[in-house]
């Protein structure tokens, strides 16, 4: 949009003219602090007068945090570094319980395995529960009919934990259950899939049925934020739906992703309910593990394999946090 | 602008070979029922040239917006056509219409820069990377927020957020400019400046734009033709002066506001010119060459609050297009004084000029005489 001719640049010089009394209008408008800093400053003196309220407030969440979650870390981690007695351990300073683990190649397997189905399980769960999210945010019309449909998604998270894990194993993938039934039926097999039962296919697809609402709950709620008449104007500037979806819902739904990713990560990699009741004792995991070093009264060793554990986890979850600026877009 | 035109129109699929080329925008026959049955709007039929601003005015929920977002596509007709240069496009999608719509809340990307922004139809349409950033800084250039280009969104004020949007849809090369009330966030001292600003850019680029609003100084200030609708329907089409001087309907006569509003029955008739005569004896003369009325026909004639004067002096010996009032209020407004009167039991509004506020203040319950004269009232389509 380059003017050439004479009388176009008079017109661009009026225009000019008209957008520098725009600006000035609008700082009389808003009447901004001329620095920055300047604001910053008045909001930190505010912040150092208001000290005690803040440590006030804050005292309940640190009080908890610490009782229920810094306590038991710094115990679990200090029995690691003791040496185990027949009966539980000594107060004896020793690295061994780690210089072990190190050279248990079961560990590492168990490690690798439980790693893979929690990378199947958050890519599942995303793959199924961002239509649903989708189509809660964006496709239902009215507000009533968004939360009437998102306490019906949640409607199976009601019944317990146990009942849906046991759910998985004889009546759904036993070799008389549904699924078998159903591959009969539909002359798929002729004879039941043994397969399916007690498997690690089982315990993966579980897995997804039972943590799949941690995944579409922030991306609903992200989702939902999503200026509609954004998509609007991104229809009418050219984008057809894949491009639409791409440039824009996408970037702006990439904080759920992460949060539901998050949750999905840590539940799935520390996870042995699922895995010792779908699994029925043929399938180990790094939480089986543990469970089975405590109940052996191996405290020192399956503390260690825990703090192992809390290590990766928190090298996954810093991973995946780099995918999208939490901060910025929370 | 013809030659700018050609020279970029090779990169967006939307460009326009030149303004000025073309019939123009036709509505015809427009009508769209909304599930449920709610007749949102109702055969509107309306063409509007190339470089023409055009403002469709009318209250909230008498179907401008809507009559705006079929022409974008973003509702489909029920019944009609929407035909841009001798094409239908009825049957295209958004993506691929010459248009391009300003949302009412600029509805720009939050996560993108506001260069990305700019750039995003341009991408949607293949521009290639160097091409696409030389035209958005361009178009950036123009509104003035070239040093803002990157910065989100949520770093810029409500008036940059806007001339944003408008950069984002102009970088396309639209035919038509369709406009959401696109001041309507924008608090009141800005939107004065906006109105000059966009209309400005509007004159420089030759381009169609069809703005929708329901203020009436807006409107009246912007277009080069107003389309007043009411209840799914059209009420005038004309020019902002015949619409704030000749209402034809009594409709727009009250929407348009500051109209006294007379409703009475014709008293005499004498070739063009009669006499309407109300309930409260007022007795108003109209020329009005092309109406029916015969003596004893109910009529309703309008006369506008600022062609209303003050005083004994103007009224006609024979009491005619005069009235005496009680003044019930007298509002100062700054460059001019607005009088609510009762004569009667109507209400009636005169303004006059600031000047004679000294005069007429804390004058509450006094009678006084007014007038007007012939050439100002204007007979209404009721």
């Amino acid at each position: 949009m380059s003017s050439s001719s004479t009388p176009e640049r008079a017109g661009d010089e009026a225009t000019r003219v008209a957008l520098d009394e725009v600006e000035e209008v609008e700082a009389i408008l808003e009447q901004k602090p001329p620095k920055v800093e300047q604001a910053l400053g008045q909001s930190d003196s505010r912040g150092r007068g208001g000290g005690w309220t803040t440590a006030a407030l804050a005292a309940p969440g640190f009080l908890w945090l610490g009782f229920y979650l810094l306590a038991p870390l710094v115990v679990i981690i200090l029995v690691s570094f003791w040496t185990r007695t027949d009966s539980g351990f000594d107060k004896v300073w020793t690295t061994s319980n780690y210089g072990d683990l190190f050279h248990d190649s079961t560990y590492w397997h168990n490690m690798l395995t439980t790693f893979e189905t929690s990378l199947i399980a958050v890519a599942a769960c995303l793959l199924f529960g961002f239509p649903v999210a989708y189509f809660l945010a964006l496709k239902v019309e009215k507000l009533q009919y968004q939360i009437a449909l998102f306490i019906v998604a949640l409607a199976p998270f009601w019944t317990s934990f146990l009942t849906r894990a046991i759910a998985w194993t004889f009546p759904l993938m036993g070799r008389e259950g549904a699924l078998n039934q159903l591959l009969i039926k539909l002359h798929i097999v002729s004879h039941p899939v043994d397969a399916f039962g007690f498997s690690t296919l089982s315990v993966r697809l579980a897995m997804v049925q039972l943590y799949v609402l941690f995944m579409i709950t922030p991306l609903f709620f992200s989702l939902a934020q999503v200026d509609r008449s954004a998509l609007e104007a991104a229809r009418d500037l050219g984008g057809n739906w894949w491009r639409t979806f791409r440039e824009v819902i996408l970037p702006q739904t990439m904080p759920g992703i992460v949060i539901g990713s998050i949750f999905i990560f840590v539940l799935t990699m520390g996870d042995y309910g699922t895995v010792q009741t779908v699994g029925g004792g043929n399938i180990t995991s790094v939480g089986t593990l543990i469970y089975s070093k405590i109940t052996a009264i191996q405290y020192p060793q399956g503390a260690a394999s825990a703090v192992l554990l809390v290590i990766v986890l928190t090298i996954g979850v810093w991973v995946i946090t780099r995918f999208a600026n939490l901060r910025e877009e929370l | 602008m013809a030659d700018q035109g050609s020279s970029h129109s090779e990169g967006a699929a939307t460009a326009a070979p030149s303004p000025t080329q073309g019939t123009g925008l036709d509505l015809v026959g427009l009508t769209k029922v909304f599930p449920g049955g709610t007749v949102a709007v109702d055969d509107v039929n309306l063409h509007v040239d190339h470089g023409e601003y055009v403002v469709l005015l009318g209250p909230s929920g008498c179907g401008k917006t809507t009559t705006l977002r079929m022409i974008g596509g973003h509702e489909y007709p029920t019944e009609g056509d929407i035909v841009l240069d001798g094409q239908s496009l009825v049957d295209l999608p958004p993506h691929k219409r010459p248009t391009t719509t300003v949302f009412q809340h600029f509805a720009l990307f939050p996560h993108k820069t506001t260069l990305a922004n700019v750039e995003f139809g341009l991408k949607m349409h293949g521009v290639s990377k160097d091409e696409r950033r030389r035209l958005a800084f361009e178009a950036l250039e123009m509104v003035g927020l070239a040093p803002l280009a990157d910065r989100k969104p949520r770093a810029l004020s409500g008036g940059q957020q806007q001339r944003v949007a408008l950069a984002r849809v102009l970088v396309t090369k639209p035919k038509a400019l369709l406009l959401d009330e696109p001041l309507g966030d924008l608090d009141r001292l800005l939107q004065l400046r906006m109105r000059v600003e966009l209309r400005n850019l509007q004159r420089q680029l030759g381009l169609m734009f069809i703005h929708v609003t329901h203020n009436q100084e807006e409107a009246l200030s912007m277009a080069d033709r107003i389309v007043v609708m009411n209840e799914a329907r059209i009420q005038q089409v004309a020019d902002p002066l015949t619409i704030a001087t000749k209402p034809a309907t009594e409709l727009v006569a009250r929407f348009m506001g500051d109209n006294n509003i007379i409703r009475g029955k014709v008293a005499e008739r004498e070739g063009d010119r009669m006499v309407v005569e109300d309930e409260q004896r007022v007795r108003v003369s109209v020329v009005a060459p092309e109406s029916s009325h015969g003596v004893g026909d109910e009529a309703m004639v309008a006369v506008r609050a600022a062609a209303v004067e003050v005083g004994a002096n103007g009224a006609a010996p024979d009491g005619l297009n005069s009235a005496e009032c009680e003044i019930v209020f007298v509002e100062f407004l700054g460059d001019l004084v607005k009088l609510h009167l009762l004569t009667g039991g109507e209400r009636m509004l005169a303004k006059v000029s600031a000047e004679q506020y000294p005069t007429l203040r804390g004058r509450e319950g006094e009678r006084i005489q007014i007038s007007w004269k012939e050439q100002d009232v204007q007979l209404l389509d009721t």
